[in-house]
């Protein structure tokens, strides 16, 4: 492995392979669009400014290497670097769409020409450096710069200024004289990939790459979960130096097929999470991740990995891995979020079999004989599992039996159980005892092995419906500190409706006799001792007041379904409390209310608070009660 | 076979001309599966510690997994392993059969990994350990049938060849191979939602009856490895003997005691499960009477320590006032880690170290040993500390507090521990397979020589 120092001797491969990142991604892919947008250009104009920048891009990038007059590197790096300050600065001025279209063109020909040149000669400006190392931190710093929230957030004449200077600053770079290049690395078996197999996983990167981009960009709640504020940025930007890093990492321990592979499982996975408004924040984890890997490998592959016997060769393939992958797969990906807004699974797949085709054909041929057996296995266990009546054939129709589905698919058996052990504390917390008859005729029983929360076997009579699609949707907001998930996705189709039926419809046979051993129940002397109503306060607001405070959340969030709108405790009487009895009689009350809620209301339990919060909690409700809040 | 191994490993090796030994293939699977469900239980620790992070989970959430993670487990890392002493019991592991092992192993994971996507999809029987449901559950039984095929015609092929074995050797096979086909059927039966064992009334959990089966099962499995692993010691038949006769009574008493739905505070419930404790030193004994690779020593202590450990908690764990404290708690979660990380696992890797003889090294580096086995432990004392306190205050797990979450932070650092110790396993068992063998190997194994 290199020494340090001699890593750092490339530094100026690594910032002209930082400028090209930031110009196009901060200003060509971004601000470009926006100043675009402010000038009024959108529709069929606006595709058409863009197509003469895919253009500009793909024409230069395939014509650069084959052009043999004028065949100085540093002199070709430094005038496309001047054309794309050029443009830059140019964008800044009031525009029509004729000179957006001209603007455009400039802008994608400058890339064209910087980025076949750069990645053609890369190893004049790493010079004794590790080429590959100075890709890979040149990209990662790149992305990272670019999502600095500061740049990010900045208005488009400033990204614009600033890529402008960038490109001024890498073409002063190239006046400084070459240093000369290090030994290309012997080529690696693993590198050595046929190219038209190379370029199409390219393509279908960068199709992937761009449609998920647009798609961010242009639907604003993703926008949100992906790109707001600047610790999310950051994070962004620091991901994508890591991954970036990363990618050399692998690239010299286990090849590019493995990188390519990698950045395609990443980009895949944001792609389809991105179909799930719920999973937006995993997506915004994958998606630099992947766009950073194979990014170090689309500058890394033409000009360090891919063996070439002249520089003209390999200039000529640079210039199909940008034309082709590059400037089209970029336009194709765009085009397919401006049409279907986002990206189907079945593209997904297709650009699977692409990167990992081959690498999957590989392991086939090798191991025929499992993957035939594997195969007709599954198939022939298809064709049983259509043949047999089983369980199919009784499918739930009542919104109760589905609803047993929902919570058996959900595995809600393995937090809740549903069973209440006769004379057990178990009694006091979650209802009648469970009658085992009852349950045996369940097909299965629900019992379950381990309570992460409270039993359920009886909750139906502890809890209203409206309690309980409150809680589905956010558990916290509705039971202070609930660590259940949100079960809100259940409420997309029907399967939260059925759930709710369900568990409304469990209730003991005993409820009568249990709801008159509640009236019975007084918490222990020692509890009584403990508490106080400061802590009853605390537990007030986090408990309560999501219900009863004039703004609490619960409240206003489903205002129109509870029974009964619950009373605001601050200004309200306590309904529920019988009129002329004594402050004692009044406490118990209250002390029972807030244990076991009252019975048919939406007003619920709270049986998992110890006995001493309880009081606390009824003793502080006591105080309100005789002075509410409003007269203190 | 890689250019990469020394002639002394190679030598050394078993590993067979076609890649890897029937063993190493069924451990490679194993261990995939262990760092699966290793991995999964790792997030669901995550989880119950930072419950928002379900939202970055979709529909996938808590529940699903925790079925992912038990059942690959389960089907996963502590029964594949054992089609590796199965082939090399019937003989699959040469012959012209020996190519249709890797295939066999394929189809299972296969069955797995469809399990695993439709439990996460929502599939479920609902029953705990059952949970196949669907496609899945035909796959399941399918994939345990196709190793079954292999098994009864790996058999056939050795009858024909003229294998040297004894007639009551043979009977043996027969009769086991029998009992092996009946395995799909019941597993594809018994994941019916239908059908549901015998309920203690007071606990909700099952009888002393069925626990007493299930383990009688477990002691005959003991019983019958030695015998399709290794030879029997000289004058040793007298030990091998009582250990078959004391099943049997066992197995009679068991017999005589109620189906039905019983109370473990019945004294014949707890008494009768107690007879269990003879097990203690007879497992010890009938093992010792077993001529063993010397390779195995380290992992058959550790086995028959966590055997006597499963023996004597569970027996108490099922006492009346013991049970009804723990029941529902994070204290059975801790003593099923006893049975399952503790004991089913070193019984798992014991076996695969018999097998793999001087490839056994895979398993048995001091640094992974002692942090799969200081992982557990840790794992067991702090789900039994708050199995304790839950048993007085059903919400303390319920509802985060700083005691709770301490404890849950130290239960996610030791999973975290398993993880790292099961992966260290994993890729040895990649090198073992592609004929890598670290470069300390070759030193050690010049040092014995």
């Amino acid at each position: 492995m290199p020494h340090a120092k001699e890593r750092m001797a490339g530094w100026r491969g690594a910032v002209l392979v930082a400028v090209t990142y930031i110009y196009f991604l901060i200003f060509a892919q971004f601000g470009f669009l926006a100043r675009l947008a402010s000038l009024g250009i959108a529709d069929q104009p606006l595709k058409a400014v863009l197509a003469a920048m895919a253009l500009g891009g793909a024409a230069l990038s395939l014509a650069m290497p084959r052009l043999r007059r004028w065949n100085l590197p540093d002199a070709r790096l430094r005038a496309g670097l001047i054309v794309c300050a050029a443009a830059a600065l140019l964008s800044l001025l009031p525009l029509d769409v004729a000179g957006a279209t001209a603007v455009s063109l400039a802008i994608g020909a400058g890339l064209g020409v910087v980025t076949v040149t750069l990645a053609t000669h890369l190893r004049r400006w790493t010079g004794s450096g590790d080429a590959l190392w100075m890709a890979g931190l040149g990209t990662g710093v790149g992305y990272l710069v670019c999502n600095a929230p500061a740049l990010f957030n900045a208005p488009a004449r400033v990204q614009a200024l600033t890529a402008a200077l960038l490109c001024l600053a890498g073409a002063a770079i190239t006046l400084l004289p070459a240093q000369p290049a290090a030994e290309p690395r012997p080529a690696s078996r693993r590198d050595g990939l046929p190219f038209g197999y190379a370029l199409g996983c390219f393509a279908a990167l960068v199709w992937l790459d761009s449609a998920a981009f647009f798609i961010i960009q242009h639907t604003p709640f993703l926008k949100a979960g992906t790109w707001a504020g600047a610790l999310h940025l950051s994070a962004d930007g620091l991901l994508h130096l890591a991954a970036a890093l990363a990618a050399v990492w692998l690239l010299r321990r286990r090849g590019l097929p493995l990188v390519l592979g990698a950045a395609f499982a990443a980009l895949g996975g944001a792609c389809l999470l991105l179909l799930d408004a719920e999973r937006i924040a995993l997506a915004s984890a994958l998606y630099p991740v992947g766009v950073s890997l194979y990014s170090v490998a689309l500058v890394a592959y033409p000009s360090v990995l891919a063996p070439a016997a002249t520089a003209a060769e390999r200039g000529r393939r640079a210039g199909w891995v940008y034309a082709v992958a590059g400037w089209a797969g970029s336009a194709m990906g765009i085009g397919m979020a401006q049409n279907l807004g986002h990206v189907p699974p079945g593209f997904v797949l297709a650009a699977g079999v692409v990167v990992l085709g081959p690498w999957l054909a590989r392991l086939l041929a090798r191991r025929r004989r499992e993957a035939t057996l594997t195969a007709a296995v599954m198939l022939a266990a298809f064709c049983v599992d259509r043949m047999l009546p089983g369980e199919k054939a009784e499918a739930p129709q009542s919104a109760v039996e589905r609803g047993r589905q929902v919570y058996i698919a959900e595995g809600c058996i393995h937090c809740h159980s549903q069973y209440v052990r006769p004379g057990s504390p178990d009694v006091t917390m979650w209802g009648p005892a469970t009658n085992l008859e009852a349950l045996r005729r369940q097909q299965p029983p629900l019992i379950g092995n381990r309570r992460q929360g409270p039993d359920l076997s009886a909750v139906g009579g502890r809890r209203s419906p409206l309690w309980l699609k409150a809680h589905f949707y956010d558990p916290a907001e509705v039971s202070g500190s609930s660590i259940m998930p949100s079960f809100a996705f259940l409420f997309s189709d029907r399967r939260g409706d059925d759930l709710v039926a369900y568990l409304a419809s469990l209730h003991s046979a005993g409820t009568a006799q249990h709801l008159a051993e509640e009236r019975l129940w007084r918490p222990s002397s020692a509890a009584v001792a403990r508490a106080s109503a400061a802590e009853g306060e605390r537990l007030f607001l986090r408990n309560c007041a999501t219900c009863h405070a004039g703004n609490g959340r619960t409240r206003q969030r489903w205002r129109t379904e509870f029974k009964g709108l619950p009373p605001n405790l601050s200004d309200r009487p306590f309904a529920y409390l019988p009129p002329h009895e004594s402050p004692e009689e009044d406490l118990i009350r209250l002390e029972q209310i807030v244990k076991f809620g009252i019975y048919r209301t939406d007003m619920p339990g709270h049986e998992y608070l110890p006995d001493e919060q309880v009081v606390s909690l009824s003793l502080w409700l006591t105080q309100m009660k005789a002075q509410p809040l409003e007269n203190r | 076979m890689d250019g990469s191994m020394s002639p002394l490993m190679r030598e050394a090796s078993l590993l067979g001309e076609d890649g890897g030994s029937a063993a190493a293939e069924a451990a490679w699977h194993g261990l995939f599966w262990l760092v699966f469900a290793n991995a999964v239980g790792v997030l669901l620790a995550v989880l119950l510690l930072a419950p928002g992070l379900n939202r970055l989970l979709g529909e996938w959430t808590y529940g699903r997994w925790v079925m992912v993670h038990m059942n690959l487990e389960l089907y996963g890392w502590t029964s594949v392993p054992m089609a590796g002493f199965l082939f090399r019991a019937y003989g699959a592991e040469r012959g012209p059969l020996a190519r249709w092992r890797r295939p066999v192993l394929w189809v299972w994971s296969a069955a797995l990994g469809v399990g695993a996507l439709s439990w996460l999809s929502g599939h479920s029987s609902g029953k705990l350990f059952l949970d196949w449901s669907g496609y899945a559950r035909v796959l399941f039984a399918a994939a345990l049938l196709i190793l079954w095929a292999l098994l009864a015609m790996a058999l056939v092929w050795n009858r024909r060849a003229g294998a040297r074995a004894s007639a009551a050797a043979w009977a043996a096979k027969v009769a086991g191979l029998l009992l092996l086909l009946a395995v799909p059927f019941l597993i594809y039966r018994a994941a019916s939602p239908g059908i549901y064992p015998a309920v203690n009334p007071d606990t909700g959990g099952p009888t002393g009856t069925s626990q007493l089966e299930s383990s009688l099962a477990v002691v005959a499995i003991l019983l019958v490895l030695p015998l399709g692993l290794t030879r029997r010691k000289r004058a040793s038949a007298r030990v091998v003997a009582m250990g078959w006769a004391v099943l049997a009574a066992e197995s009679l008493l068991c017999a005589v005691l109620s189906r039905g739905n019983v109370s473990h505070r019945l004294p014949v419930q707890y008494l009768s499960l107690g007879s269990l404790l003879a097990w203690l030193p007879l497992l010890p004994a009938y093992y010792a009477a077993f001529a063993w690779h010397p390779a195995t020593r380290l992992w058959r202590r550790a086995m028959l320590w966590w055997w006597a450990a499963l023996v004597v908690t569970g027996w108490i764990l099922f006492l009346p006032g013991v049970l009804d404290h723990f029941k529902f708690t994070d204290g059975l979660v801790g003593h099923s880690f006893v049975a399952m990380a503790g004991f089913t696992s070193s019984l798992i890797v014991f076996v695969l170290v018999e097998l793999l003889g001087e490839d056994a090294w895979i398993f048995n580096r001091a640094r992974s040993f002692y942090l799969w086995h200081g992982s557990v432990i840790a794992y067991i004392v702090l789900m039994t500390a708050a199995g304790w306190r839950e048993g007085f205050d059903p919400a303390f797990t319920m509802v985060p507090g700083p005691e709770r979450n301490t404890l849950y932070a130290l239960r996610l650092v030791s999973g975290v521990l398993m993880l790292a110790a099961s992966l260290d396993w994993l890729v040895d068992a990649t090198k073992l397979l592609r004929g890598q063998p670290p470069a300390w190997l070759d030193v050690a194994l010049e040092k014995t020589a």
